[in-house]
């Protein structure tokens, strides 16, 4: 199976519930599961006659001293032990491809499903969207292989009946109605136990929990003195886990103990049971052994049979939270008119590219705002909750907005998303970076032109990246850029942003988390190649270097526009703006 | 994009030349040795834990033993009561048998989670307090990897395969002991299966580790793409990179899928090796016992008993052999963890008496991150008056962090000294400068738990009241009354998400509570937006009141209301005074100031 083959995503609809997931699992896989479930059987039938084996050459050979008795009984449990490794092996690994296959179809869907531009309303937070793609993709599809093995412990199960009545049909019954309401009785305790360890893996895990917080916050522990402090917290903790722990290992040993005792119990009966009938010349030998044997060993298949359950119980929750994702409304749900690229980067009208008129979104109450080609227009705001709105707005992710915003003359919720995403670039203010290298970073379109990267790089004031690094562009960057400094993650999203060189770019407070000296370079190198490439910028921000490069900037205050003009004038002229801007 | 130049190249990814250490990780001998002095310093429990399991095993054997000799009774024709004296027998060794597992289970956990809770509290303790020069050279990575995995590691070891291998091994010992016990010959016949299950385990552990690792490796990688393309989803939106995204998730997901599968279609292999190991010990029980009672050396009753040991023994080693894995990881756990308890601990010399006083002050300071490479700082000599605020002020790069590190005690600079109180820092030992240097630095932490055990935890002794008369200080009393539950709301990892810039500002307010002679500020306002950078800036300034004060201004206001500002270039001081004389000097300052102020 290739990378390609695993995407093709099914063109049909996602399932709406945990049952159509789990019937759709068993359906795309119904011919490796029924040929696993088949060698599993076959594999569970050898290991029931294994007991029988042993029994038989006590009784054949053994007992009797015949040497041709013996080589027949080695050579059947020779080839009885060839065949159940081969089922074995390839019912095993039949069942394992199948979960693994279905695991990994499962998280591709649940990425596609993330990662749709439509996006999604499911609620989950990143963490759990991981947790499902992770562990709920896997648990869900071992739903697949739980029905092989199940039908193996049943088949096991069925030929252990098949051969005790065979011998003896009372205590046959009698192995077959014992066992089963023994293991029943066993498991009042287990529920009581399953908790106990619950209580004491959740206290287990936050002494876990303090451990890394307490390390990852070291340096800053050590800068308040706090260190010791510290450590006697996590004794305190880590205690409290013990006492949990030695708690339910108690518990476990009363279960352990009483599983034990009641196996051997039950064997006692039995071999009592059939020793007597031995007595009576009503079992050989060889049967004695084979009855005990087996009542030994069907605990195994009946145990297997409550694993399976298990199995069932925790695939059919994975597969409920796999449903919440998979089935969750868009968050957005966009038109389908098209704006032709030219027709956003080369208009010879005078339209502006981007006009709000009495946009309303959140706290933006009725804004008026008009950007042209070639334009650098600021806007501050002195609400960091007007600024999300604005770059929700303009994302098309405001699916109830007031007022008209248009793009290239089209009302923004007429505009499907790939226009809307080709003509208007929103990079914002918490910065994504992605594992791979700076230029893997930075290159986000077909063109992958170096003199382009350096241009954008350079007007972002971040060449330092490259020429301070023996990998130049290919130097590799960490998941979520780690390995950079803030302002180096700010400088390098501002360069992908530049170089991806969008009809309309909108950038919210780029240069928040560097010096004043290379934010006055930014804010120069930022206005000179949008000029020359003819794009339109939106600059979000109070920083006074950005806003005395715009062309005007607009005073977004309270949800409206309260002032306009050029920072120079309105630092003259408006006591709020230079109160909002100088520093 | 390729898998090749997505991969993080961890050892270059810093730029220190040296590269960052590790920390030690303990030879074999010595993992031993630590495990023992644990189960030592219990040997009431370790004794307990090893008798009950023995005993447990050994009750064990008298079922099969009681069945081959019941055979035999039944051959020699012997009345009910030998049969009911068998069966009794049985159920006589189950009971007992139960109860002794039972509590050998308990105790082996007990003794066990002891040791490991001891060990992971000795491991703390020395993290902890790993001396500032060592930690300045860790990996932090490394650190959350010893108390974070490896201990979860040992923990699920002892924990669901502790007692359950020890019994195994105690059940295999003793089985073997008990063939041999019917008839040394017999004993000689089920060892025939030993060299083969060495083989099999031998054949399969070097072969499955590398893929282990790589699986390990493959199933991070693929959590890594996942995680960065579901964080940076708006990002990955906006810039239509929704297939490249899905390509990469794809990618590494089938890689570690079939890695996954090799790993398994190894373990199937050594199934049937496994298999093939107890054909061989079963069928050589059976052939020699057959011999053996055409000889009449032994009875049917015995060879029954023997080959029923033998079936008896196909769980507990499989057991074994398929969790050696397990144990073997927990191995390695372990001796990252005893490599920590091993550290030196950190000398602190412990100057019996305090700083006279809490001027401050830097002579001669230099220092490099590691030798040959450029000097951070270059000779820095400086002064602070006792209550003096003074201001850093230079471009990135100008050593205006690492001279606040070395002031607040975090570095030990390569030559020069650094005087608190007239005491230099080295003499006056770590303790004693935690207790008088506070250093609120770039990073931000929110401990997870209540407000008030985060706030606490720069002075353990404070009351609610003073608590909150820290916050009111610094005007963050309105914020935290705004929290769901006040000072109770729990905050950090899984509790309430705190702001960057809340959290810089809680911090602000455990100076405030911590109170010290010297406090030292690091860029404390980068992250926040102008609105919230100038709160912050009120907040530092009512926060260090009074205080003598090194702060790194990044922003210009801050400098403005310092009482002096040191301009840094290169490692060194270039400029030093007053904000309005050093305007008027219109040198280095002066130029960032009016860039600043545009």
């Amino acid at each position: 199976m290739t990378a390609a083959e695993g995407r093709t995503a099914p063109d049909e609809p996602p399932p709406t519930d945990a049952a159509a997931l789990r019937s759709r699992t068993l359906r795309r896989h119904r011919g490796p599961i029924a040929l696993g479930a088949f060698f599993l059987s076959l594999h569970q039938l050898c290991e029931v006659l294994v007991p029988v084996a042993i029994g038989l050459t006590i009784d054949l050979a053994v007992a009797t001293g015949d040497v041709v008795a013996l080589a027949w009984c080695v050579g059947g449990l020779a080839l009885l032990f060839t065949v159940l490794a081969l089922a074995y092996r390839t019912g095993a690994r039949l069942t394992l491809g199948v979960a693994e296959r279905e695991a990994h179809l499962l998280r591709l869907e649940s990425a596609h499903r993330v990662l749709h531009p439509h996006g999604e309303r499911s609620g989950l937070r990143s963490g759990e969207i991981l947790a499902v793609a992770t562990s709920d993709a896997d648990q869900a599809a071992s739903y697949a292989r739980a029905w092989a093995i199940g039908i193996g412990q049943v088949t096991a199960i069925v030929a252990t009946t098949v051969v005790l009545l065979s011998i003896d049909v009372p205590l046959g019954l009698g192995v077959l109605v014992g066992l089963p309401l023994m293991l029943l009785a066993l498991r009042f305790p287990a529920a009581r136990i399953t908790r106990r360890t619950e209580d004491k893996q959740a206290t287990a895990a936050r002494a876990a929990a303090v451990a890394t917080d307490l390390v990852g916050g070291l340096r800053v522990l050590m800068g308040i003195g706090a260190r010791r402090d510290a450590a006697l917290r996590y004794r305190e903790v880590s205690d409290r886990a013990l006492t949990a722990s030695v708690g339910a290992a108690a518990s476990n040993g009363v279960y352990t103990g009483l599983v034990t005792a009641a196996g051997a119990v039950f064997l006692a009966c039995v071999a009592g049971a059939s020793g007597w009938m031995a007595l009576q010349g009503r079992l050989t030998v060889g049967e004695l052994v084979i009855v005990v044997g087996l009542a030994q060993f069907l605990a195994e298949p009946i145990k297997g049979l409550g694993m399976v359950g298990q199995l069932f119980a925790i695939a059919k929750a994975s597969a409920r939270r796999m449903v919440r994702l998979l089935g969750a409304p868009d968050a957005v749900t966009p038109g389908d008119r098209v704006l032709p690229l030219s027709a956003a980067e080369e208009d010879p009208s005078d339209e502006p590219i981007l006009a709000l008129r009495g946009a309303g979104h959140r706290t933006l109450d009725d804004v008026d705002l008009t950007l042209r080609r070639g334009e650098l227009v600021g806007v501050l705001t002195t609400d960091p909750r007007d600024a999300e709105a604005l770059v929700d707005l303009l994302s098309g992710r405001a699916n109830e907005a007031r007022g008209a915003t248009t793009v290239g003359g089209i009302p923004i919720e007429e505009l499907d998303l790939a226009s809307l995403r080709r003509t208007v670039l929103v990079e914002e203010h918490g910065v994504s970076l992605f594992e791979g290298t700076l230029r893997s970073n930075l290159v986000t379109g077909p063109d992958h032109d170096e003199t382009r990267l350096m241009t954008a790089l350079e007007a972002a004031a971040a060449t330092e990246l490259v020429d301070g690094h023996p990998d130049g562009l290919d130097r590799p960057v960490r998941d979520r850029a780690t390995d950079l400094s803030g302002g180096q993650r700010q400088r390098v999203a501002l360069a992908r942003a530049l170089a991806a060189d969008p009809p309309v770019l909108v950038l919210h407070d780029p240069t928040t988390a560097v010096d004043a000296v290379t934010e006055e370079a930014i804010a120069q190198g930022v206005a000179t190649l949008r000029a020359a490439r003819g794009g339109a910028t939106l600059v979000i921000a109070s920083s006074p270097a950005l806003l005395a490069r715009a062309d005007r900037v607009l005073v977004l205050r309270e949800g409206r526009i309260h002032a306009e003009g050029t920072h120079t004038r309105l630092v003259e002229d408006d006591p709020h703006y230079r109160e909002a801007v100088l520093r | 994009m390729s898998t090749d130049t997505t991969r993080p190249a961890d050892s270059r990814a810093e730029g220190a030349p040296a590269g960052p250490d590790l920390l030690p990780t303990a030879g074999a001998r010595r993992t031993w040795g630590v495990l023992g002095e644990g189960l030592r310093s219990i040997p009431g429990s370790t004794a307990l834990a090893l008798l009950t399991v023995l005993a447990g095993s050994a009750a064990g054997l008298v079922a099969p033993w009681a069945l081959g000799t019941m055979v035999d009774d039944i051959s020699s024709g012997a009345g009910p009561e030998a049969i009911l004296r068998s069966a009794l027998l049985i159920a006589g060794a189950a009971l007992v048998g139960g109860i002794l597992v039972g509590l050998g289970a308990w105790q082996v956990s007990r003794v066990g989670e002891t040791v490991l809770a001891r060990l992971r509290e000795r491991v703390m303790e020395r993290i902890l307090h790993m001396p500032a020069a060592r930690l300045e050279r860790v990996r932090i990575g490394d650190l959350l990897s010893r108390v974070g995995d490896d201990v979860a590691v040992v923990t699920t070891a002892i924990a669901r395969n502790g007692p359950e291998v020890v019994t195994a091994l105690a059940t295999v010992v003793l089985t073997t002991a008990g063939m041999t016990a019917l008839d040394w010959r017999l004993g000689l016949a089920g060892l025939a299966a030993l060299p083969f299950y060495t083989w099999a385990v031998r054949w399969y552990m070097p072969r499955s580790a590398p893929y282990y690792a790589r699986e390990r490796v493959a199933m991070g990688e693929r959590s890594h793409a996942l995680m960065g393309a579901l964080r940076g989803r708006d990002t990955v939106r906006a810039y239509r990179l929704e297939d490249v995204h899905e390509e990469c998730i794809a990618e590494r997901s089938l890689t570690a899928m079939n890695l996954t599968l090799d790993v398994f279609r190894l373990f199937t292999r050594l199934g049937a090796r496994m298999n093939g190991s107890e054909l061989v010990g079963l069928g050589a029980v059976l052939v020699v016992g057959f011999w053996l009672v055409r000889d009449d050396l032994v009875t049917v009753g015995m060879v029954t008993a023997a080959a029923l040991y033998f079936h008896r023994l196909f769980g507990p080693i499989g057991f074994l052999v398929m969790n050696f894995n397990d144990v073997q990881q927990a191995g390695a756990s372990l001796a990252r963890l005893a490599g920590v308890v091993d550290l030196p601990a950190a000398e602190d010399p412990g100057a019996q008496e305090g700083p006279a006083g809490s001027s401050l002050r830097v002579e001669e300071v230099a220092h490099a991150y590691a030798p040959g490479a450029p000097k951070a700082l270059d000779g820095v000599s400086l002064e602070v008056a006792p209550g003096e605020r003074v201001a850093l002020v230079g471009a990135s790069g100008a050593g205006k962090t690492t001279l606040a590190a070395v002031v607040a005690g975090l570095i030990t600079p390569a030559s020069g000294t650094v005087y608190l109180g007239g005491i230099p820092l080295d003499e006056l030992g770590e303790r004693r400068v935690r207790e008088h240097v506070f250093l609120v630095s770039q990073e931000t932490h929110v401990f997870s738990g209540t407000l008030l055990e985060d706030l606490r935890l720069a002075r353990s002794d404070a009351d609610r009241g003073e608590v909150e008369d820290a916050l009111e200080t610094v005007g963050a009393l309105d914020l935290v009354r705004s929290l769901p539950e006040g000072l109770d709301t729990v905050v950090g990892e899984g509790g309430h998400e705190l702001t960057a810039e809340q959290a810089q500002h809680l911090a602000l307010a455990r100076l405030a509570l911590a109170d010290p002679d010297l406090a030292v500020l690091d860029e404390a306002t980068a992250e926040a937006g102008s609105s919230g950078a100038r709160l912050l800036e009120e907040a530092a300034s009512a926060a260090t009141k009074g205080r003598t004060t090194l702060v790194v201004a990044h922003r210009l206001t801050q400098a403005r209301t310092a009482d002096r500002i040191v301009v840094m270039d290169q490692g060194r001081v270039v400029e030093e005074g007053p904000h309005d004389e050093l305007v008027a000097l219109d040198g280095r300052y002066a130029r960032l100031w009016r860039s600043w102020r545009r």
